[in-house]
């Protein structure tokens, strides 16, 4: 029974794959908002944004605030909403915070020149040239502090869809609590949708290209022997490393050079067919943790050991490694699959592993980054009418990127990208992609991007896509 | 006579007339200096003084602290044990006076013109150092700074400060300010020997 369900046609799902993977954008944030508060450039915390330097990574991971950061850094003195002498009080007063002067709203725009080539289903090739996508996408955020030990950021994106509609995602909406206790940033804690700590490092705040990381952020597991390809717009959400995710996450420094995460979230959301209205798909959490060590260069928090930091702020001489893990639970979630046969099934992934090693090395004007996974999963598939279990198979699939971006001036950045998964299903071939970018500041706070992404299996697959970017 | 004053007069001291009981010097001479507070823009509002001088000293004439435009003026008040300080409320909303320090008092909530009086007797281990807030709005802070003597100044924004009418002598010379610290310094002065002594505080 099980072996006639898994003669899909491959050739069908790595086109879907291919598809997919041409549409998929990173998500990346640059907040102007901190550039106001503190009278100082974007390229004081990024390279070419949004990707951070050292600073700008502790800045981050200290919750908004700069490494040994001090009143007078902060040219937008904040509105008290409380003495600090109310603590004294507590709990027979409110605990005094603060809030900024300004607004503190951002906004990042995204207009984009798309040209594309498919491969379709039926061999046919649809090609899309100089298709103006202006907007393809704004974001609004706002981020700052809320006085001692206490940070915030969300950010709202709105997508224009060819039809004119918009979409709107919250895609951060977090409170963080910062060092509330212990050594200076040994204890941090967010709670709300953010983006993992989990993928620090090659997700978000340091992916330059247009395109999103598939071979890692959107593989879909789902499959009669295991995945096929990468998920896209399947609901419910894929099983993948989240690049969000909703819940709590510890982090903190350990004697500069350590990061520790450890996090607890909701995990896969729920099937269309649930009418609860809740965000989780079932009642289990999905955990992760990882732990990083970065030797040489600026410490994670800013330390720099007594030494003065480099000239040129974005070099930072280091290697940085790290392991990770992810552990979900999709017990009670069904995924439909329709096999070649006609037959209707529902496939749940009872548990599913993500463990995987980064690895980022900064030298001079050169960085280059990478990340191995290593998937697996414990798929039960279930007939659709009877709801009579039909089998159950545990599949291993894998995948890597690695990345090198290379700072010609400090205004232009060139970038290549690798990156490949071999699914789960043995019939379905690796996929691989290469990824070029040219980025250049054309002003500190826009960016004008060229991007070649190619699909190395087949040829037909292709976008070049000029792109342009400014944050306010 | 002795006057105590802020170099370049930045900053008000209102206790400006006291008449110690004790013997001073014929002729008294100055100390001054430059306070500068590590991670802050100015080293205003940071009080300089002498930690103990011979001798006993009355309080001084009642001064005051006024709240208006929603701040305590001055910031920050010293004051010679005993003094009264009038609490004015120059604002068309009522405000209130309370202190979580030391023996703590709450004088209450009153509206604009009027005042409140509280006399800051006793201050055994100077210095005293009580904060001013006003439960109708949390946001406002300040502080007045019970010592022994007349001998103190208050930082202008620039950090300078000047105490005048030093009597001759060997002491020890303390700063005391809001957010930051310094270790006492000891300073010596002569007749119509100027000190200088600077001070960098950290958090």
């Amino acid at each position: 029974m099980f072996q006639r369900l898994s003669a899909y046609h491959f050739v069908a799902r790595a086109v879907l794959a291919l598809l997919v993977l041409a549409a998929t954008e990173s998500t990346a944030l640059a907040v102007p908002a901190f550039a106001r508060k503190y009278q100082t450039s974007c390229q004081t915390c990024h390279i070419v944004f949004p990707k951070l330097n050292a600073f700008g990574e502790a800045f981050r991971l200290r919750g908004y605030r700069m490494p040994g950061e001090t009143a007078e850094m902060v040219k937008e003195p904040p509105v008290s909403l409380g003495a600090p002498a109310y603590k004294q009080l507590w709990p027979d007063s409110v605990w005094p915070g603060e809030i900024s002067s300004a607004v503190p709203l951002a906004v990042n725009v995204k207009l984009g020149d798309v040209n594309a080539s498919t491969l379709n289903e039926d061999g046919t090739v649809t090609s899309v040239k100089n298709d103006l996508q202006f907007p393809r996408e704004v974001n609004i955020f706002g981020a700052g502090t809320l006085g001692d030990h206490v940070s915030y950021l969300a950010e709202m994106t709105f997508s224009e869809n060819p039809n004119g509609s918009v979409t709107v995602e919250l895609e951060h909406a977090r409170v963080d609590f910062d060092s509330p206790f212990g050594p200076e940033d040994l204890f941090h804690f967010r709670l709300g949708k953010f983006a993992p700590n989990v993928a620090d490092g090659f997700q978000e705040m340091w992916i330059s290209t247009d395109a999103a990381i598939d071979s890692v952020f959107a593989y879909n597991p789902i499959g009669i022997n295991g995945g096929t390809g990468l998920a896209g717009d399947v609901s419910p959400s894929p099983i993948a490393l989240p690049d969000r995710v909703r819940g709590i996450e510890g982090y903190g420094m350990i004697n500069h050079r350590a990061l520790w995460v450890a996090g607890v979230v909701n995990g896969v959301g729920p099937s269309p067919t649930d009418t609860t209205g809740r965000f989780d798909g079932n009642n289990a959490k999905d955990v992760y943790a990882r732990f990083d060590y970065k030797i040489g260069g600026m410490g994670l928090d800013g330390d720099m050991g007594g030494r003065p930091a480099p000239e040129k702020n974005w070099r930072d001489d280091s290697l940085r490694l790290g392991v990770f893990a992810y552990r979900g639970d999709a017990s009670n979630i069904n995924f439909p699959v329709t096999t070649e046969e006609g037959l209707n099934t529902n496939i749940q992934d009872a548990h599913f592993l993500r463990t995987g090693l980064y690895a980022s090395l900064f030298f001079k004007d050169l960085n280059v980054f990478g990340v191995y996974l290593h998937g697996s999963d414990s798929l039960q598939t279930f007939d659709a009418e009877t709801a009579a279990r039909l089998g159950t198979v545990e599949p291993d699939f894998h995948a890597w990127f690695t990345q090198a971006d290379y700072l010609f001036y400090p205004w232009l950045q060139g970038s290549f990208r690798y990156e490949t998964v071999t699914p789960a299903d043995p019939s379905v071939p690796s996929l691989r992609t290469g990824v070029f970018n040219a980025s250049a500041l054309i002003r500190a706070n826009v960016k004008v991007m060229v991007e070649y992404q190619r699909d190395l299996r087949q040829g037909d697959n292709h976008s070049l896509n000029a792109l342009l970017r400014f944050a306010f | 006579m002795i006057r105590h004053s802020t170099f370049l007069g930045a900053a008000v001291v209102a206790a400006a007339l006291v008449a110690p009981n004790a013997p001073l010097g014929a002729a008294g001479s100055a100390i001054s200096g430059t306070v500068k507070v590590t991670g802050l823009a100015s080293g205003a509002d940071a009080v300089v003084y002498i930690q103990q001088a011979a001798g006993t000293f009355p309080a001084a004439k009642p001064v005051e602290m006024d709240q208006r435009k929603m701040q305590f003026i001055p910031h920050v008040l010293p004051v010679v044990a005993g003094t009264t300080v009038k609490f004015l409320n120059s604002d068309p909303t009522p405000h209130n006076v309370f202190s979580p320090d030391n023996e703590k008092y709450n004088l209450g909530t009153w509206p604009q013109g009027q005042t409140k009086d509280h006399v800051f007797a006793t201050c055994l281990k100077p210095p005293c150092v009580y904060t001013q807030l006003c439960r109708v709005h949390p946001e406002m802070e300040g502080f007045v700074v019970v010592l022994q003597n007349p001998f103190f100044a208050v930082t202008n924004k620039e950090g300078h400060y000047e105490i005048v009418n030093v009597p001759p002598g060997a002491y020890t010379l303390g700063v005391w300010h809001a957010k930051a610290k310094a270790q006492p310094k000891p300073v010596t002065v002569g007749a119509d020997k100027p000190a200088t002594v600077d001070f960098t505080l950290g958090r």
